[in-house]
């Protein structure tokens, strides 16, 4: 009745089961091994992963480099996609039906927006499990990061809210499992917050979500009962269409929107429901950090963007003051908490706190500029913020902790360290030639375009920016006489640098982060693209609808 | 480490570079292409060289630093450092050559566009409020811009970059506390080169700011290079975050400059800054403030100074290079490209009413020149009275700039023309002067170190001793000649000396100011042109009170009497660099090099015109004297306080001969018997003053502004975090609390055992996988 390879026979098919099934199955493997080989098959199970994500990779940037040169994103229209398994009336014909009775497709795709996400996630899985190779029970360790990886994936291409929500779910276990089996010492309690927070966030989310079903139409196809679609694309349509009374009216919007911007809000996270976030890094083991503020913030952004602003866009104009609210708290107050944290993992969760409010604040300006600053910021700190937290994860690595004063003079011992540290906050601060300031400047330019002199207190929160990491770099890394200031925790133990897998792991994000500094273009491009499809077809008409605007 | 035989003999191999690299450029384009690459072509490899062997010196450093092929045939990555340098010298003197024998033609400037950095798209609001569709592809690009303007500027980098690393593959490799990590210096210093020389070169606001946040890394990282000692790491902080909040601003000068003009290339701005008079004139006064308090941080002026005199914490070629030669002229650099905004004459198409921007900009430079001069009175630091007279001429330079600007907006062209290119030229003399006098004052440094260690019992340091105290030298000048011949030139060039380098623009700068004052009503000019006179008498003062107490009289420590000239590598670029600040001054001023800098006049055109001898005299007639009676006199008093009083007053306190038998260079002999000629002066009383203490304490900015930090900042962050961590989070875990009764449910499922937990996320994976399959298929 339906044609599986229509369905399964597209490459982003491939990057969602591949990881999922293949690290299911290894797991399996490791699992059922009698004890006297598992020592082996720990190892080669890990090779098989590494190699795995490897090909993924490959797999990803042969598909941007081949839509580099095929496929022209600025002509792509909202609901057009690159790599799409089907087409509109496929999907209105029920040929690619997953769960026919609810309607439910597979429908994948990638744009403008989704791309950068999917190649971002499939480098950021093998550099993380170089960084933490050798962690305990290695065989389910990076078999769960594999598993992560599809369905962090699948979160990005799934363009129906049903597999959406169902990978946004499945993202939880194995970061969950990360958290309890491989955590810190308190890692009981970050886990079940980390759960508890973000589950409740979701089934909010999925309320809205929900809402959103019942009002988009399809006609009916064979098996299916409820003549609705949970598909993105079916739902844009007849969102535009005309957009005010869509789901019956403008009340019912912005109640949705609310809904969707609470579950959003919390994954991002922005003040105030961003809490759970130093906690679950805190106690995350190193890869589980760098996937976490890698790719599951933004997760929070990605749907907002998606799901949100473009199905709702008067309610995100009529609402843009709460953008701009929750953007300028999040950015200047969690700067400010930074200054006052002694613990590295922490500080460096809660600049991902205030970088995540620059998002808001870039999606507030409406501007295509503004928008798409924000989107390159979702990259930008998706490659940065997990070197920090390889950073950090080093020093809790060989140093046995992660409080900023206990130590000093550290670049004496292990320079390397040192030199990763120092480009990463660097690159965090916003420090041209790297990927940081390209995000920063486009926010910038399309706020003051909006807003005006209220530039004064993102611009002014740069300072802040500096000082926290400036001064932590300056009581860890640095002072401490010619020996330096070990720390007690290390117990006498003579200190050592990074190992050499750590090292190529920084080195790789270091590179990528350089080259996206200085050649934007690559990724920039294409997001403009995106935004401007976005703010042309869907909020120019609801901007002047509603006759304001910011 | 160690010597070779003939050090000079390596630098065959960048001197070769130089020659080749812009043949290699020429054929490489026959070759590549059948024409050949012109330099303006080859312009985007002047930065992009040295930016590319940052992490090639960084890396390698890092891994072969113990190896012994790494510091002795390569020196530590120093001549990799300078191979990369010589090629972008020489490319720049091509680029020099190209600009003088072809010009620019009809264009303001040679332009080069290499790529669109980023693209978008940007929605419009017509005027009655409706949101229109957008203007297509908008592109923030990188391109090269070359007038006369930034050839100076790369020509003075470009130069003193190449020049310094020669000086630092001596100063450096030989400190043995440099030991195994040189490849740091270099590395950065590269990295700082490709960020002033990109600077320099960029064509368009948005690069200008980006190089300039590089170079402000570079500066953080150099003063920094001695980590490990808390007052260089302290240092470095400040210098970090002081100048951070200047390019915060500067940052959002550029918002406004693209919200008004669309763009931030110059080509679109200098086009037509007034957008054929539609301009907002309120808003681009905003702008221009804040491009120059972004100057006002990186240039180290009042109030956000207080960075550059910790800087000295880097080695001293840092502060020859970074905070003396070229980086703190960034920020003049900038205020200098604001003239086509303030340029409202025929030649310009600028904007009316900018006037007390341009006031506010010599107000600053004025306080600034008087207030450094006054703290390099008391300062004992070698280094420090260096980095504060370079605050000092900085400021000149700023207050010089904004009478230019003032006159600019005023429709006094010929005069700001003037007032400009006396700045831009006093710019020049005073880095070459001034690396110079660094460079100097790190051969007097290393000496006394040496002196120290030989004296000294090894193994018995004791760490009081500081080896830049001039209260620790005296009577050098038989023991350095070639330092302290060196440096008397140097001094004579900032304090003025007629017919010495800084002579020429300092007078340029004074007499401007003060007629722009007196001829042309400028009132508001009249505080800081008298700062400025008085500050000339300053110069004098504290620069003669520095050679003195370092060459004159008898030695003042057992060190400085064991010191001795023993290092070779010092003389090639310091003698190279004494003739430039010698004799530049008066060859440029005979070339017009005031009236090229001012207004792309061709350089040179006047001594065709009237012959040599002529220009000579009329040059230094112009100079001597002028026909305004007013300026005559302005210019006799500054040259009576500044050459006569001032270095009397020095020479008063601090003058005297050398030891017997001890004999200086016959160039700078005859000052020694001259400085007792004026008696003697007992200034304890003075010294043990408030006045003295509160220079001492260079005006109390620094507490001031620490305790201010201390008593804002810190407790909101920490309170903040308190917050957070109590009230928020608090709040969750109430909440939390709450539904104890669900989580117990959930806790009977965490047995703990990580087999259970993978056996139950396998199997739940697995089960939704069948699930799907099974619905699916």
């Amino acid at each position: 009745m339906n044609d599986l390879t229509t369905a399964f026979g597209n490459p982003l098919s491939l990057l969602v089961l591949l990881p999922i099934v293949a690290g299911a199955t290894l797991m399996l493997v490791a699992w059922a091994a009698p004890p006297s080989q598992r020592k082996d098959l720990t190892k080669h199970v890990r090779l098989i992963s590494f190699g795995l994500s490897l090909l993924l990779f490959v797999l990803a940037t042969l598909m941007f480099l081949e839509s580099y040169s095929g496929i022209e994103w600025f002509s792509l229209n909202l609901n057009e996609y690159a790599y799409e398994n089907c087409t509109t009336g496929q999907i209105e014909a029920g040929a690619c039906a997953l769960i026919s009775g609810i309607g439910v497709s597979w429908h994948v795709g990638v744009d403008g927006l989704s791309f950068p996400m999917v190649w971002l996630t499939t480098l950021l899985v093998p550099v993380s499990m170089l960084v933490d190779w050798n962690a305990k029970k290695g065989a389910y360790f990076h078999t769960l990061l594999l598993m992560m990886e599809g369905a962090l994936i699948g979160v990005f291409v799934s363009l129906d809210l049903f597999l959406f929500y169902v990978f946004w779910e499945l993202t939880l276990i194995p970061m969950f499992f990360l958290i309890l089996m491989w955590g810190g010492e308190n890692r009981r309690y970050a886990a079940q917050k980390f759960f508890i927070y973000t589950f409740t966030a979701s089934v909010i989310m999925l309320a809205g979500i929900l809402i959103l079903y019942f009002f988009t139409s399809v006609p009916l196809w064979e098996g299916n009962i409820t003549g609705r679609s949970f598909d993105v694309t079916l739902m844009a349509a007849s969102a535009t269409t005309p957009s005010i009374t869509f789901l019956g009216g403008f009340g019912m919007q912005k109640f949705v929107f609310l809904l969707l911007l609470v579950g959003f809000a919390a994954k991002m996270p922005s003040v105030p429901v961003h809490t759970w976030l130093p906690d679950a890094h805190v106690e995350a083991p190193t890869a589980g950090s760098m996937l976490l503020a890698g790719v599951m913030l933004k997760m929070g952004a990605y749907g907002f963007i998606r799901v949100a602003v473009t199905l709702l866009p008067e309610a995100t104009i009529h609402y843009t003051w709460l953008l701009l609210l929750l953007g300028m708290v999040s950015l200047v107050y969690a700067a400010w908490v930074c200054l006052g944290q002694t613990n590295l993992k922490r500080l460096i969760a809660y600049s991902s706190v205030s970088h995540m409010g620059l998002i808001f604040l870039g999606i507030a300006t409406m501007q295509p500029l503004g928008i798409a600053g924000a989107l390159f910021m979702m990259l930008a700190h998706g490659l940065i913020s997990p070197m920090l937290f390889a950073v950090a994860g080093a020093f809790k690595h060989h140093y046995h902790t992660l409080e900023i004063g206990s130590m000093r003079g550290i670049a004496r011992h292990s320079p390397w360290l040192a030199g990763h540290m120092m480009f990463g906050c660097m690159a965090s601060l916003g420090l041209p030639l790297l990927a940081g300031f390209v995000a920063e400047i486009a926010i910038l330019i399309a706020f003051w375009m909006a807003f005006g002199w209220l530039v004064l207190l993102p611009a002014l929160t740069l300072i802040i920016t500096g000082a926290y990491y400036i001064w932590a770099m300056q009581r860890t890394i640095f002072e401490g006489g010619a020996e330096g200031e070990l720390p007690e925790s290390l117990h006498g133990e003579e200190p050592v640098d990074i190992t050499w897998h750590e090292n190529v792991g920084m080195f790789v994000l270091a590179a990528f982060i350089a080259l996206l500094g200085v050649l934007p273009f690559i990724f920039f491009d294409m997001m403009s693209g995106w935004s401007s499809t976005l703010v042309e077809n869907v909020l120019l008409a609801a901007l002047n609808s509603m006759g304001g605007g910011p | 480490m160690g010597e070779s035989k003939n050090p000079e003999m390596k630098f065959l191999i960048p001197i070769g570079l130089l020659l080749l690299f812009p043949f290699m450029r020429i054929y490489g384009g026959e070759f590549a292409r059948g024409s050949p690459f012109d330099a303006l072509e080859s312009a985007f490899l002047i930065p992009l060289i040295p930016l590319l062997i940052f992490p090639i010196i960084a890396i390698l450093g890092q891994v072969y630093n113990k190896e012994d092929w790494w510091k002795e045939r390569f020196k530590e990555g120093g001549m990799i450092a300078i191979c990369g340098l010589a090629i972008a010298l020489s490319l720049s003197v091509w680029l020099a050559i190209q600009f003088f024998t072809q010009g620019t033609g009809d264009e303001d400037a040679l332009r080069w566009n290499l790529f669109n950095w980023i693209s978008f798209d940007v929605l419009g609001q017509t005027a009655d409020g409706t949101w229109v569709t957008m203007e297509q592809d908008i592109a923030l690009g990188v391109g090269i811009w070359v007038d006369p303007l930034s050839l100076m500027l790369l020509f003075v980098a470009a130069f003193l970059c190449f020049l310094i690393c020669w000086f630092s593959l001596g100063y450096m490799n030989t400190d043995p506390i440099n030991e195994d990590r040189n490849h740091r210096f270099y590395a950065e210093f590269v990295l700082f080169s490709a960020g002033m020389l990109g600077m320099v070169l960029a064509d368009s606001f948005l690069w200008l700011f980006v190089f300039w946040e590089i170079m402000g890394l570079c500066s953080y990282l150099l003063i920094g290079f001695y980590y490990e000692r808390p007052s260089a790491a302290y240092a470095a902080k400040k210098a970090f975050l002081t100048t951070r909040v200047g390019d915060v601003f500067l940052l959002i000068g550029l918002l406004i400059l693209y919200d008004l003009y669309g763009s931030l290339d110059y080509a679109v701005i200098f086009g037509d800054p007034s957008i054929g008079g539609t301009v907002d004139a309120g808003m681009l006064k905003w702008a221009m403030l804040m491009l120059f308090i972004g100057a006002v941080g990186k240039s180290a002026q009042f109030p956000l100074h207080v960075w550059l005199p910790d800087a000295m914490e880097g080695p001293t070629p840092v502060s020859a290079l970074i905070h003396a030669a070229t980086m703190v002229n960034a920020g003049l650099y900038l205020v200098a490209r604001m003239v086509p905004f303030f340029d409202v004459t025929a030649h310009g198409s600028g904007v009316e009413g900018l006037g007390d921007v341009a006031i506010i900009i010599a107000w600053t430079g004025g306080i600034t020149a008087c207030m450094a001069a006054m703290i390099a009175f008391v300062q004992n630091d070698i280094k420090k009275v260096l980095a504060y007279s370079t605050m000092s001429q900085l400021a000149y330079i700023f207050t010089g700039l904004g009478v230019s600007l003032w006159l600019f907006n005023n429709d006094h062209h010929h005069a700001a023309v003037i007032a400009f290119g006396a700045s831009m030229f006093h710019l020049f003399n005073h880095a070459m002067a001034k690396g110079m006098l660094f460079m100097a004052s790190g051969s007097v440094i290393h000496e006394m170190h040496h002196a120290h260690d030989h004296v000294s019992d090894p193994g018995d340091h004791d760490d009081d001793f500081d080896a830049q105290d001039m209260r620790n030298m005296g009577g050098l000048a038989s023991k350095l000649p070639v330092t302290a011949t060196a440096m008397a030139i140097g001094s004579a060039s900032i304090i003025g000396l007629p017919l010495i380098g800084g002579f020429w623009s300092k007078e340029g700068i004074i007499a401007e100011t003060w007629s722009a004052t007196a001829l042309y009503g400028a009132s508001w000019m009249l505080f800081p042109a008298f700062l400025i006179l008085l500050t000339a008498g300053m110069t004098g003062f504290y620069m003669t009170r520095m050679w003195m107490m370092t060459f004159a009289g008898k030695p003042k420590s057992v060190f400085a009497a064991h010191a001795h000239e023993a290092t070779p590598w010092i003389r090639t670029p310091l003698v190279l660099l004494s003739v430039i600040a010698l004799l530049g001054g008066f060859l440029l001023s005979l070339l017009g090099a005031v009236h090229w800098l001012g207004e792309g006049e061709s350089l040179g055109s006047a001594l065709g015109h009237d012959g040599t001898l002529m220009t000579v005299l009329e040059t230094i007639k112009h100079a001597f004297l002028p026909a305004d009676t007013f300026l005559l006199l302005i210019t006799w008093t500054a040259v009576a306080i500044s050459l006569v009083l001032g270095p009397m007053m020095a020479m008063r306190i601090h003058g005297g001969r050398l030891a017997k038998g001890e004999s200086a260079h016959v160039g700078i002999a005859w000052l020694l018997p001259l400085s007792t000629r004026f008696g003697k002066s007992d200034v304890t009383a003075l010294a043990n003053s408030g006045v003295a203490d509160a220079l001492q304490r260079r005006l109390f900015f620094d507490e001031w502004y620490d305790a201010a930090v201390a008593a804002t900042v810190i407790p909101l962050a920490n309170v903040l975090a308190w917050f957070d961590n109590r009230i928020i989070d608090g709040a969750i875990r109430g909440i939390e609390w709450g539904s104890q009764s669900i989580s117990g449910e959930v806790r009977k499922l965490t047995t703990g055992s990580a087999r259970d937990y993978i056996l139950m996320a396998v199997v739940g994976t697995l089960s939704i996988a069948a699930l799907m399959w099974r619905v699916a298929v």
